[in-house]
């Protein structure tokens, strides 16, 4: 009896699935022809599946940087219920005016979220890139987090096909072979609503491919062949220093989140 | 022989400058701050657009005033009452116009 329990656990604990947990900065276009008004969907998720949302606490920063000045955009944040396909959690969404022509990087420094069943810690600092008008100003230039994914691809200009690299770096030094997961937003958010949509855009034939599992080289630098039109998030983790919360472990991972679209 | 090769040399070199000046497209864009018309310009290779003048137009595109753009490659001036349209002029191959009317606040 007992050995069929044992075999019951560890089939269970096998087949968990391995889905990844993304810090998502969504908005429908990083690239911009006219400015306007953007909405930035701040969601803690799992975007492949659009499965279980996790409930965001307040963030500890939120702030946009535009030829290199620093907004702070904590003001503009507004507590919304996002749902998911198989629930609901509390996420953030905030509107932001923009109208000079350039780079907008938006950054997000979360309060690190209690994973109970792995009795640690998870803080994802994230990072979106847009642009208005096609005019660089500054999407290759490090912000300056704990911990970051520096783009040396336009995150905002990829052609479906195109290669998206990046470096990661950890207070600025670039960290050398980190694990990093790449999760496609197969079920992009409803527009004007606060939810994913349930049709998905593409079936993975196995779990791995839900969470990719990509590898940083010895200079922190990794490339990724994007194979389909859409948002793809990357998460360097533990690419951050802090590792203990509250006598908890903690990861403090780097998440990107670039858009390709298809040539036609 | 020599000579002829300093020439191939110089005319490599100027086909090179311009493609180089052909690789970045001009970029110039205005808008109205309630009653003040901003405009900023600049290339797609992140090169500054600081110093390019930019010519303030009536409805017949004759030159009501001429600007400079700023150290941000930005200039500000009054909306003009009548008809008008504004040109960010980098030189040949690298103007761009902008009618009054297609700028929102």
């Amino acid at each position: 009896m007992i050995r069929i329990v044992i075999a019951a656990a560890l089939v269970l604990t096998m087949s968990a699935p391995a889905w990844a947990h993304f810090q998502m900065i969504y908005t429908p276009e990083a690239a911009m022809t006219d400015g306007g008004e953007v909405d930035l969907k701040l969601v803690f998720t799992h975007p492949f599946e659009a499965g279980h949302t996790m409930d965001m606490a307040k963030p500890q920063q939120f702030f946009m940087v535009q030829k290199g000045k620093k907004t702070n955009l904590m003001d503009k944040l507004k507590e919304i219920t996002w749902t998911s396909l198989t629930n609901s959690g509390a996420a953030y969404e905030a509107k932001v005016a923009v109208r000079k022509m350039g780079d907008y990087t938006f950054c997000l420094v979360p309060e690190p979220y209690l994973e109970k069943e792995e009795n640690a810690y998870i803080q994802q600092i994230t990072k979106v890139v847009l642009n208005n008008k096609g005019l660089p100003t500054g999407w290759d230039a490090p912000v300056g987090l704990p911990a970051e994914i520096v783009p040396l691809d336009k995150p905002y200009a990829l052609w479906t096909g195109n290669v998206f690299r990046g470096v990661v770096l950890r207070d600025g030094k670039p960290v050398p072979n980190v694990e990093m997961e790449v999760e496609y937003i197969n079920h992009p958010p409803i527009p004007g609503k606060n939810a994913f949509q349930k049709k998905a855009l593409a079936t993975a034939p196995q779990d791995a491919f839900v969470t990719m599992g990509i590898k940083a080289d010895a200079n922190g630098q990794f490339s990724f062949g994007i194979p389909k039109a859409g948002w793809w998030g990357f998460c360097a983790l533990g690419a951050g220093a802090a590792d203990k919360l509250n006598g908890k472990e903690l990861s403090q991972d780097a998440v990107i989140w670039v858009q390709a679209k298809d040539m036609k | 022989m020599r000579k002829l090769f300093v020439l191939a040399s110089s005319v490599a070199t100027t086909f090179l400058l311009a493609n180089a000046a052909m690789a970045h497209t001009p970029l110039f864009s205005c808008y109205d701050s309630g009653g003040a018309i901003q405009c900023e310009g600049g290339f797609s290779d992140g090169s500054s657009a600081a110093g390019v003048v930019v010519h303030l137009l009536d409805g017949d595109g004759k030159t009501i005033k001429d600007l400079k753009l700023d150290e941000n490659s930005e200039v500000t001036f009054e909306k003009p009452a009548s008809k008008y349209s504004v040109q960010f002029d980098a030189g040949e191959g690298h103007r761009i116009d902008v009618a009054g009317e297609d700028i929102a606040e």
